[in-house]
């Protein structure tokens, strides 16, 4: 169905809050979007309840504007401050219990693909260090190992953000965080590298530095997603409150962690690979029609 | 596998002809799933509910069911149903005492979140220190989260129970998990006489837009949907919002009770209403008690047995309505909590006629000597304890 | 049920008793709810009908089932709520398009929310709505808190098996169904020797439309920087 049920009643739209018809008139549904439009799109950038200077609310916005199809995606997210952006968003979202992301796409990609043998209804799960590392390991590499046809999108801020600036596996060794008064004593886990080894077909590690590589990367793990297995993407975006970042200095903080440990990265099975080409091949060939 | 036609539920669960089968409570679940139009089963192993799972693997080769996988843990089973039914499927799975309480975050959450799905529970103990023996006291954790909890006496029960509970969980006053326990290896492993319906009919296809929530599949309004947003900010608001939300999982809660009495007969089961002394009790526990409601009645005492079919909704009105002539209740269990004794002790007037067990547990068999005992002293009969040397 | 006709317009207090635990019943088929006792339909939409006519500020609050056009009988059913609007004496229509709540504030006389509709209800001094399109559990939701904190007088249209939290509830029903009870209200009217030309409800009065077109990335203040490209950067390919 997809766009049918962001349409109006005929005799409603005079009837209707003015948010909703803006939705309906300038939303994303239905058309392709460039992340340089973003601005366009209020559902997308209206008042969020995250902190001023927030890195991972802007990184929710380019997400929300990458996504292939929107009308057809269910975004799925955990506790923590990721869901308080993404439960913003025009895209119907799922918050379930702790952790518990990758379980709950699981048993949601397979009921959809029961129900829509022929459609390509997207799922997403977008989470943070602590939902997807922590306590939700066991179901994020299973996902994976069971080869679930969904993209997983790890918000690494590198601390619990939410619940007050707890350490997380993804904490930077020797770190000082609440829960490690003394100093993280262990290495940040690598998440990009287990991704690989346990399966997935589409793997990345970005800092939002770029958006148009931001919404590239998006996009091409949700399209190989739907055809080949587990895709992943680690993004670093920045807790500017727990670690103390200026607001004015979170891209250059994101600059610098791009050249210390954050440096783009991209790795696809070759079918992913030959299948990509093929579709931005056709959509460039689109473009200049 | 033979072609399944579609029938209405009333006719597959009350009309249809039935050929009577010997087969255990684990083939009685599957029997039922057999014919449930099941779209997706998730397993995860523990003593004694695998074999159910094992059974219902089956069918899924076999083609029954759509889609079935070994989950990681229960935990992960539990959420996997949670997504699988929200995205619009019928979805069903089991678990045994510690499993439940891995999977417990998970399952208690699918009554807020408006889950409708049907979880065997075989019973077993919680460990520590570790045993795979049927105690029941794991339901306790059940009876207090909006699920609807069916409790089976016997391997027909469970067939009957776990059909209807699909049923009943997706009516649209309901949309409620529907919990069916029955006692580990005492009815799961063990045969028993079923009457089951032709296996070459089944239930309709679950309708998810037939629903007090739309399912999360981007085919209904709203398109901004979070049918369970997070009411979290901190004022008077958001405090209603969840207590009204509470309070509805259980309003549908007790609306479930006149589907059950529809479908299952009622919520209790009364043997010789007039009794003075009655047995009040629920699965396995029932099944011993009718043995000693029969034992007393062939020695000329006036004793009566109510087995209580559905725990959650609890049918306080029944109980107290059955009980308002009794002079004793005996409540026998297979756990050391009583949680069945202190149901009917809040349901009626006059507590204080309640007897505090026999109660069994750790896996320990329920002799009907023990039941007959209290009886005795209820009738204030002496007998002698015989030693067997 | 302890008592006759449990089911009334609040204030009810801090936190009601929900009707299910007060023993309500929801109607079989062809029959209605009044005040949480099952009656026939005619009996309860007349009284639906009479306080609609006489109580203070008649709303409809369609919910997304028939605001959105999602298929034809979503859009017949939305044609048959607009003639039953046109025929209510200055009847407001304040919709509900969705059920996540509002943050940081509701506009109230824009819209309605599940999550705190009580809001809407006493900002406008509503004393009778109907609820039609809005799935059940949402519904029961905003009834109990209507109940609680209002005197507001619920009816509910429901295309399933009703709400007992509602002071009349009607059940299965959809276009056809909302004709009949709009022809219902205009007999009452008649009656009541009220008169009334049809006319459609006034417009939302939500604010005037943002031109989003001459809004530009600068709008965006501190995240303008990462909208455009600075002079001179070049954006790579992600290869």
């Amino acid at each position: 169905m997809g766009l049918e049920y962001v349409r109006i009643s005929p005799g409603f739209e005079k009837y209707m809050p003015r948010d909703y018809v803006d939705l309906v008139k300038y939303g994303p549904f239905g058309r392709k979007v460039d992340v340089m439009d973003m601005g366009q799109f209020k559902e997308l950038v209206e008042e969020h309840p995250m902190c001023a200077g927030c890195y991972m609310a802007y990184f929710i916005r380019v997400f929300y504007t990458a996504l292939p199809n929107p009308e057809d995606t269910i975004v799925i997210g955990t506790a923590g401050c990721a869901r308080l952006a993404l439960s913003q968003a025009a895209v119907p979202f799922i918050y379930g219990n702790y952790g518990d992301t990758n379980a709950v796409a699981s048993g949601l990609k397979r009921a959809l693909s029961i129900r829509f043998p022929d459609k390509h209804k997207d799922v997403v799960v977008i989470a943070g260090d602590g939902g997807l590392i922590d306590i939700g390991f066991g179901m994020t590499m299973h996902s994976w190992f069971r080869r679930e046809k969904f993209t997983t999108i790890m918000v690494d801020n590198e601390v619990y953000g939410n619940t007050g600036g707890q350490e997380s596996g993804m904490s930077p060794k020797g770190v000082q965080l609440k829960m490690a008064p003394l100093g993280k004593k262990f290495d940040k886990i690598n998440a990009v590298e287990l991704a690989k080894t346990a399966g997935c077909v589409y793997v990345a590690r970005i800092s939002p530095t770029n958006p148009k590589r931001i919404a590239k990367t998006i996009r091409r793990a949700i399209l190989a997603a739907r055809h080949f297995g587990p895709t992943f993407i680690h993004a670093y975006t920045s807790c500017n409150i727990e670690y103390s970042i200026p607001t004015r200095e979170v891209l250059a903080d994101a600059r610098k962690r791009e050249k210390q440990d954050f440096k783009f990265y991209e790795w696809m099975t070759d079918e992913v690979k030959e299948f990509l080409e093929e579709v931005e091949r056709k959509e460039k060939q689109e473009v200049k029609k | 596998m033979p072609e399944q036609r579609v029938v209405e539920p009333d006719y597959l669960l009350l009309e249809a002809p039935r050929e009577k089968k010997f087969i255990t409570g684990s083939q009685a679940f599957a029997e039922a799933v057999k014919r449930a139009n099941v779209d997706v089963a998730i397993a995860y192993p523990i003593t004694p509910q695998s074999e159910t799972m094992h059974l219902v693997g089956d069918l899924y080769a076999q083609g029954y069911v759509k889609d079935y996988y070994r989950a990681e843990e229960e935990y992960g089973a539990m959420s996997a149903i949670a997504g699988a039914v929200r995205g619009g499927a019928r979805a069903f799975t089991a678990t045994s005492g510690p499993g439940l309480l891995r999977g417990l975050e998970a399952i208690v959450s699918w009554p807020g979140h408006r889950i409708p799905a049907v979880l065997g529970v075989m019973t077993r103990v919680v460990n520590a220190p570790l045993s795979i023996q049927p105690d029941n006291v794991e339901i306790s954790y059940l009876l207090n989260s909006g699920l609807v909890v069916l409790h089976a006496e016997n391997q027909q029960d469970v067939f009957d129970f776990t059909l209807a509970g699909f049923v009943i969980s997706e009516k649209v006053d309901v949309y409620l998990p529907v919990v069916v326990a029955t006692e580990g290896f005492f009815v799961t492993h063990a045969k028993g006489y079923v009457e089951l319906p032709p296996e070459d009919m089944k239930l309709p296809p679950r309708d998810p837009y037939k629903a007090p929530v739309p399912p999360t599949d981007c085919e209904i309004p709203p398109a901004r949907i979070q049918r369970d947003a997070p009411v979290q900010k901190s004022n008077f608001m958001s405090y209603l919002i969840h207590a009204v939300w509470q309070q509805e999982v259980w309003s549908a809660n007790r609306r479930a009770a006149k589907w059950i009495k529809h479908y299952l007969g009622g919520l209790i089961e009364v043997v010789n209403p007039d009794a003075e002394v009655f047995v009040v009790a629920s699965g396995c526990a029932a099944a011993q008690g009718r043995e000693a409601q029969r034992y007393a009645t062939m020695e000329g005492l006036n004793v009566g047995l109510i087995k209580v079919k559905s725990l959650r909704p609890f049918p306080v009105d029944e109980i107290r309505e059955a009980l308002k002539n009794a002079k004793a209740v005996i409540v026998p269990e297979h756990n050391i909590v009583g949680w069945l004794a202190k149901e009917v002790k809040a349901a009626i007037p006059n507590s204080g006629i309640v007897v505090d067990g026999p109660r069994v547990y750790g896996g320990m068999t329920l002799p009907v000597e023990l039941i007959m005992e209290e009886i005795y002293k209820a009738f204030g009969i002496k007998k002698e304890k015989k030693v067997v040397v | 049920m302890a008592k006759k006709n449990p089911i009334q317009p609040g204030p009810e207090g801090y936190i009601p008793t929900p009707a299910a635990f007060q023993g309500c019943d929801l109607p079989p088929p062809g029959k209605a709810l009044l005040y949480g006792e099952i009656v026939d339909e005619e009996v309860a939409m007349r009284e639906a009908a009479k306080a609609l006519l006489t109580r203070r500020n008649p709303t409809i609050f369609p919910g997304p089932l028939v605001l959105w056009g999602w298929n034809a009988d979503a859009m017949e059913k939305a044609k048959a709520v607009l003639e039953l609007a046109m025929e209510i004496p200055n009847c407001r229509i304040i919709p509900m398009p969705d059920y996540r709540p509002k943050y940081p504030k509701i506009d109230p006389e824009a819209e309605i929310n599940p999550n705190h509709p009580n809001l809407t209800i006493l900002h406008n001094k509503i004393e009778a709505c109907i609820f039609v399109g809005v799935h059940c559990h949402y519904a029961n939701l905003s009834l109990r808190m209507i109940r609680a904190g209002t005197n507001c007088f619920t009816i509910a249209l429901c295309a399933e098996m009703g709400h007992e939290d509602a002071m009349v509830s009607l059940r299965d029903v959809h276009a056809d169904e909302i004709r009949k009870f709009r022809d219902v209200v205009v007999e009452v009217r008649k009656e009541l020797g009220i008169e009334w030309e049809p006319k459609l409800p006034p417009e939302n009065p939500s604010l005037p439309k943002e031109d989003w077109v001459k809004i530009s990335p600068l709008d965006f203040g501190e995240y303008a920087y990462l909208l455009i490209p600075r002079r001179g950067e070049i954006v790579e390919e992600s290869e």
